[in-house]
C-alpha cells in the first residue's frame, strides 16, 4: 500500500493555519421567522443560541497600500466573556469551481484592554457596528443569521440603528489548510436554506 | 399429439406449483413478520409486497406462456370421497387439508369465483354493456391521457418543475439581493459604516438630531486624553450644522486628538 498522497502543509510549529469557509446571503425580516424554523429543524438539536456582538475593525495603514485590517469583537449580551480578535486574509483565489469563500483565519481570545492595546500599537478604528441574531452548528458546519445595526455614535452601543431591513446569514466552516472537502458538504446544506436564502460566495472585493 | 400435450400439461403444473410455493413461503413469512415484530418500518412492509407482486407476476407470466395449455380445457373430477383421514393427503398439504370429503371439494374444486365476487363483475359487466361504445371509448381515452400526463411529469427532471414554481413565488419574495450585497459589503470593509458615511435608506432626521447632545459629552471625553484645549470649543459649536454633516465632525475631531501620539507612528 503507498503512502497517501501529501496534499496538507506539515505542521512546523505555531499554529496550524485555519481556512474559513464561507457563504453568505441573506434574508428579509418578515422571512426571517421561517428561516429560524427551517434551521432549527435541520441543525443540530440544542437550544437556540442568541448573541448580541459588538463589533470594532481595527486597521493598520502602513506605507504600503493595502491597509492591515483586525477585527475586534466583544459580547453585550455577556459583558465579561474576553474580546475576540480575528484576522481575516484575502480570499483564496483557487479553482472558480470551488463553492465557498476560503480565506486564511487566525482567532484570538483577548483581555478587556484590546482596544487600548490595539490603539497603543497604532491601529485606527475604522469603523463598528453591532450584530445580534441568532447561531446554530449542523456539526462542524456553523449558520449565523444576524441583524446589523448601525453605531451613531462611536462608543454608545444603546444607540443603533438597523443597516437594512434584512439580516445577514452566513454559513462556515473553520478548516485546517488542505482540507476541500468542505465546499461540497456546504453547497448541499446550502440547497436545503433554498429558496428562502440563496446562500453564495460572494466576492467583497467586487463591491467595493 | 396427445402425449405432447399430456407432457407440456405435466410440466406447466410443476411449475405452476413450485411457483405458487414460493409466494406461499414468501406469504408466509410475510404473516410471520406482521404478528411477531412489533417495530416494523413500512419500508420493510412495501419490500415484502413488492416482493409477493413480484411473484403474483411470474405466475401470470407462466400462465400467460404459450407453452402452456389452456387450463380452462381441463375438468377435474374427484373419484373418491370419503370421511377418513387420510394421511398421505395430510402431509402434502402441510396439515392443511387432513380430509377429502364432501365439505372440502366444493371449496378446493371451484372454478367459479366467489358469489360476492361473482356479483361484483356480473354488475360491472351489465355496466359497460349500458354505457355503449362511445362513451367507453372517450372514457378509455381520458384515462389514457391522465395516465400519460401523470407519467411525463413524474419523469421530468425537478429543476423544470422548480422553475416554474419560482416565476410563480416571485411576489413572495424572501430574500432581497440588492440587500445581500450591502450587508456584505458593511462586513467586509465598513461600507455604509465609516466616517464618509452616506445617507443610509431610513434618513437619519429625527434619530440625527437627538444624537447631537450626545455628541457634544463623548466628545469632551476623548478630548481630556488628547488635551488639546481648542478642540472643546469646536463641541458646542458642533450642534448647529447639518445632521448629515455631524457625524464626520466627531470622528475628525477624534482622529486630531489621537494624532497627538506620543510613539509618533
Amino acid at each position: 500500500m503507498e503512502a497517501p498522497p501529501v496534499s496538507v502543509m506539515p505542521v512546523t510549529g505555531g499554529t496550524i493555519n485555519m481556512m474559513e469557509y464561507l457563504l453568505q446571503g441573506s434574508v428579509l425580516d418578515q422571512a426571517l421567522e421561517s428561516l429560524l424554523h427551517r434551521l432549527r429543524g435541520l441543525c443540530d438539536n440544542m437550544e437556540p443560541e442568541m448573541f448580541a456582538d459588538h463589533e470594532l475593525v481595527y486597521l493598520l495603514k502602513g506605507q504600503q497600500g493595502n491597509p492591515f485590517l483586525l477585527r475586534a469583537r466583544r459580547s453585550l449580551s455577556n459583558p465579561t466573556a474576553p474580546w475576540h480578535l480575528r484576522y481575516l486574509g484575502q480570499p483564496e483565489v483557487g479553482d472558480k469551481s470551488r463553492h465557498a469563500l476560503v480565506r486564511n483565519c487566525v482567532d484570538v481570545a483577548t483581555s478587556h484592554s484590546l482596544p487600548d492595546f490595539l490603539n497603543e500599537m497604532g491601529f485606527r478604528m475604522d469603523h463598528e457596528f453591532v450584530a445580534k441574531g441568532h447561531i446554530f452548528r449542523r456539526g462542524v458546519l456553523k449558520v449565523v443569521v444576524s441583524k446589523l445595526s448601525r453605531v451613531l455614535v462611536p462608543g454608545n452601543t444603546e444607540n443603533t440603528e438597523p443597516l437594512s431591513l434584512s439580516s445577514l446569514v452566513e454559513l462556515s466552516v473553520l478548516a485546517p489548510a488542505g482540507q476541500d472537502t468542505m465546499s461540497e458538504e456546504m453547497r448541499s446544506f446550502a440547497e436545503q436554506l433554498k429558496p428562502l436564502v440563496h446562500l453564495e460566495k460572494i466576492d467583497p472585493k467586487r463591491h467595493m | 399429439m396427445q402425449q405432447r400435450e399430456e407432457k407440456q400439461l405435466e410440466a406447466s403444473v410443476e411449475s405452476l406449483i413450485s411457483r405458487v410455493a414460493h409466494l406461499k413461503n414468501a406469504l408466509h413469512s410475510f404473516i410471520y413478520k406482521l404478528e411477531n415484530e412489533y417495530e416494523l418500518t413500512w419500508p420493510s412492509v412495501l419490500d415484502n409486497f413488492a416482493l409477493l407482486s413480484g411473484q403474483l407476476n411470474t405466475i401470470n407470466k407462466l400462465l400467460r406462456n404459450e407453452k402452456t395449455p389452456s387450463f380452462r380445457q381441463q375438468v377435474i373430477i374427484p373419484l373418491l370421497l370419503s370421511p377418513d383421514r387420510d394421511e398421505d393427503l395430510a402431509k402434502l398439504t402441510e396439515q392443511r387439508v387432513p380430509v377429502f370429503s364432501h365439505e372440502i371439494v366444493p371449496d378446493h374444486l371451484r372454478t367459479k369465483p366467489d358469489p360476492e365476487v361473482e356479483e361484483q363483475e356480473k354488475q360491472l359487466s351489465a355496466e359497460a354493456a349500458r354505457i355503449g361504445p362511445e362513451v367507453a371509448q372517450k372514457q378509455i381515452q381520458t384515462l389514457n391521457k391522465l395516465c400519460s400526463n401523470l407519467l411525463e411529469k413524474l419523469s421530468n427532471p425537478r429543476d423544470d418543475r422548480d422553475a416554474d414554481n419560482a416565476a410563480l413565488r416571485l411576489n413572495k419574495q424572501s430574500f432581497n439581493p440588492a440587500d445581500t450585497n450591502a450587508l456584505v459589503a458593511a462586513v467586509g470593509f465598513g461600507k455604509g459604516l465609516s466616517k464618509c458615511r452616506p445617507p443610509g435608506p431610513v434618513a437619519p432626521g429625527h434619530p440625527g438630531q437627538g444624537n447631537m447632545m450626545g455628541g457634544g459629552p463623548s466628545l469632551q471625553q476623548v478630548t481630556v486624553g488628547g488635551g488639546s484645549g481648542q478642540l472643546q470649543g469646536m463641541g458646542p459649536g458642533a450642534p448647529q450644522q447639518q445632521p448629515g454633516k455631524m457625524p464626520s465632525n466627531i470622528k475628525t475631531n477624534i482622529k486630531a486628538a489621537s494624532s497627538m501620539h506620543p510613539y509618533n507612528r
